[in-house]
């Protein structure tokens, strides 16, 4: 009997070691084809921010579609997959882990946003994924993970720029309606500071428990605080019940909103529930400066456009800065691999400031394609996305203009700017 | 104080629709002792409903009418075809508080893969407001109260004058007497949660009128007030959930008007706490807690 458990024991042990060698050699033999690079949608696609994910999608299909028509990095292909964070930490934590565990062809991800960031960038940045977040905590200021990456601006800046647009308008009085997550509450405290050192007051700041079936109360205290305009940040069912309860009872005030409230979910929700024509006059909403035109955005709309197969109503992410800037994540992931001579996160990591910064004799390029031309050639790079130049600083943060915006007749029109000389002179 | 006495009126608001949603899920645990996690998600299925009948362009009372027939119509089905096997095959009380959270799982993600994550208003005229005694009120919040109390009304009649609700009543203090004294007590709760899931399909409807904008999980945040109502006033005790949505709608309004709006739901269930150290059966409890499922 022991001697058949030897035997079993090491017929199993070579076929195991079989088996093995068998995958080592077709991982490294060039018979079969290059494993797929996966980019990782790391972002909420259900929950209260639900409409984050797709936004993201709206970003990362267009670029990944045009990298493998190009014959993809080093001969691999790419794609981009879903991975579900729920807004919350919680959910989030898990689904990082789950996802560094088994997406062996992880290169990097999009994401994760200001719901996960805190609980999950150190887990990414430990497994060493390269990570083109959408969070705007100030947190991630000045971090010194190596992994972190933004591309959009950081909210206490998003403060600075919405504090600067009120005050250009004439606003001295105003209330701050934020959720009380910590996405929106980031926004607050440069909000305070820049409005109040413009010579403004801010005579109600208090943050709001979302998803209430009333806030008629708070409407109640708001107004005998007499504001001209209301700051706001939550999320569309909180937005369209509140200022749906300021309107029936009050009459609506201006409000400018950050970029949370210029995503379709929140257009839509609030235009409903307060109606398009007080929803043109009252509202604007802040964002980062992207404008839609140039040929980065040419080509990126052109892409997204024909992704109508994998991206639901695409169009309606043609002028989204955060989905030019998931866009410009993976191009600029890419560049680094090649830039890199390596698919390897911890090796083309350091690559991603070398083909973004600026730099004399560098060939700029608004695509892919052109930049992976341009290496090929033995240039050095400046690569210049759909949201425009990215200059990351020591903390691999770059931060640029702000646009405001109305919604009118369902389309997101261009009302102005805040410079980014503006917003440096007032965070001093 | 200005604010106060408003804040008064928007509480009744919040409570007329606390009340219908917390009498129903109380009633379902009180004749069946199921404690139906999935209340949420079949409101929130109901509004979806309501929407679908007001995007046909049918009037808002008969996408009332078209919730609650959904929700009667739904929780019947769930308690025969998934719940009552449960039952019948030995799963206990915690036991069936796992299935009831699975199909709450189930529920929202069906909703969430049909709607796709987005927000949805039913289409109706927009409100006009009315001032009475210091208080504004709209239009529909005015409906939304009168629903809440012709709502609490027929409850009350049913309970205390018809046969089916003394039959409810015995039930819910003993299934098995009150099959040995010759009830029906399988029509019984079939009857139960037809009427509960009407109840669960109107609070969806109103809570959605209410807030304007709802997506799939609109319902089940919901929840947790609806479940403070029904333990706050006894759980099982229909009339004590009306005094529960009462408390907790009008403390959390208050709140919100005199302290800081975050912590609205944190005074409402730190009053529930004292209720509950001074009560721990709640405010209205008679029934005994050493129940099991009903079948």
């Amino acid at each position: 009997m022991r001697l058949a458990v030897t035997a079993l024991a090491a017929v199993l042990a070579l076929a195991s070691a079989a088996a093995c060698s068998s995958s080592g050699s077709s991982g490294g033999g060039s018979s079969s084809p290059p494993s797929t690079l996966v980019v990782g949608e790391f972002n909420p696609f259900t929950g209260p921010d639900a409409a984050f994910g797709p936004e993201m999608v709206g970003g990362c299909i267009p670029a990944i579609r045009l990298i493998n028509a190009d014959g993809g990095v080093m001969g691999h292909k790419m794609s981009c997959v879903q991975e579900d964070t729920r807004g919350d930490p919680a959910d989030a934590v898990p689904a990082a882990q789950k996802m560094i565990a088994t997406e062996t062809s992880l290169v990097g991800v999009l994401g994760p946003s200001s719901d996960e960031a805190l609980a999950t960038v150190p887990i990414l940045n430990t497994a060493h994924v390269p990570m083109f977040v959408d969070t705007g905590q100030a947190a991630f200021d000045h971090t010194t993970d190596a992994y972190f990456w933004r591309i959009t601006p950081a909210d206490d800046v998003k403060g600075y720029a919405m504090a600067i647009w009120a005050h250009q308008a004439g606003y001295t009085r105003a209330a701050a309606v934020f959720g009380n997550d910590a996405g929106a509450q980031s926004d607050v405290p440069t909000l305070v500071s820049a409005f109040t050192g413009l010579g403004g007051t801010i005579v109600y700041n208090k943050p709001f428990a979302l998803d209430q079936s009333s806030y008629r109360s708070e409407v109640e205290s708001i107004l005998a605080a007499k504001p001209q305009v209301i700051f706001t940040e939550v999320d569309p069912q909180t937005g369209a019940t509140f200022l749906s309860e300021l309107q029936q009872l009050h009459g609506l005030l201006p409000v400018i909103g950050t970029e949370v409230s210029l995503q379709t979910p929140w257009l839509k929700a609030v235009n409903t529930a307060i109606g398009a024509a007080s929803m043109a006059k009252y509202f604007e909403g802040m964002q980062p400066y992207a404008p839609p035109s140039g040929p980065a955005w040419q080509t990126f709309n052109n892409a997204l456009l024909a992704s109508k197969s994998q991206v639901p109503q695409p169009g309606q992410w043609s002028t989204d800065p955060y989905s030019m800037t998931y866009y410009d994540g993976v191009n600029i992931m890419a560049l680094a691999m090649l830039a890199a001579h390596s698919t390897s996160p911890a090796v083309f990591d350091k690559d991603i400031m070398a083909v973004t910064e600026p730099g004399p004799g560098k060939t700029v390029v608004t695509s892919f394609a052109a930049g992976k031309a341009a290496l090929a050639a033995g240039k050095q790079i400046q690569y210049v996305g759909a949201g425009g130049p990215i200059v990351f600083n020591q903390w691999h943060n770059s931060t640029g203009a702000f646009e405001a915006a109305k919604y009118v007749s369902g389309n997101v029109d261009l009302v102005g700017s805040v410079t980014a000389a503006q917003i440096a002179a007032i965070s001093k | 104080m200005n604010t106060i006495v408003p804040a008064i009126g928007f509480g009744l608001v919040t409570a007329s629709i606390l009340a219908i949603a917390g009498v129903g899920f109380t009633l379902q645990f009180g004749v069946t002792n199921i404690l139906n996690l999935a209340y949420g998600d079949i409101m929130t299925a109901a509004a979806f409903v309501a929407y679908l009948v007001t995007s046909a362009g049918f009037s808002v009372w008969l996408a009332l009418v078209a919730g609650a027939a959904f929700g009667s119509v739904f929780s019947v089905l769930l308690n025969r075809g998934l719940y009552t096997p449960f039952v019948r095959r030995g799963t206990r009380l915690f036991g069936m508080i796992i299935v009831t959270i699975a199909v709450s799982l189930i529920v929202q993600n069906g909703l969430l893969a049909l709607s796709g994550a987005r927000f949805f208003s039913l289409k109706m005229p927009r409100p006009s407001s009315v001032h009475i005694a210091g208080m504004v009120f709209t239009t529909v919040q005015l409906a939304i109260i009168a629903i809440a109390v012709v709502a609490m009304l027929l409850i009350h009649l049913l309970l205390r004058y018809t046969k089916l609700g003394k039959a409810m009543r015995a039930t819910a203090a003993d299934p098995d007497l009150a099959r040995n004294c010759g009830i029906a007590t399988d029509r019984v709760i079939d009857l139960a949660w037809a009427i509960s899931g009407a109840l669960c399909g109107l609070a969806g409807v109103i809570l959605v009128m209410n807030v304007t904008a709802f997506t799939d999980t609109t319902g089940s945040e919901f929840l947790i007030p609806i479940v403070a109502v029904a333990v706050l006033g006894g759980i099982g005790q229909p009339y004590g959930a009306m005094l529960g949505a009462l408390v907790i709608g009008i403390t959390t309004e208050v709140a919100a008007a005199i302290f800081n709006p975050e912590y609205k739901d944190v005074v409402a269930f730190v009053i529930l706490v004292i209720v509950l150290l001074a009560r721990p059966q709640g405010i209205l409890s008679e029934i005994a807690t050493r129940k099991e499922v009903a079948a």
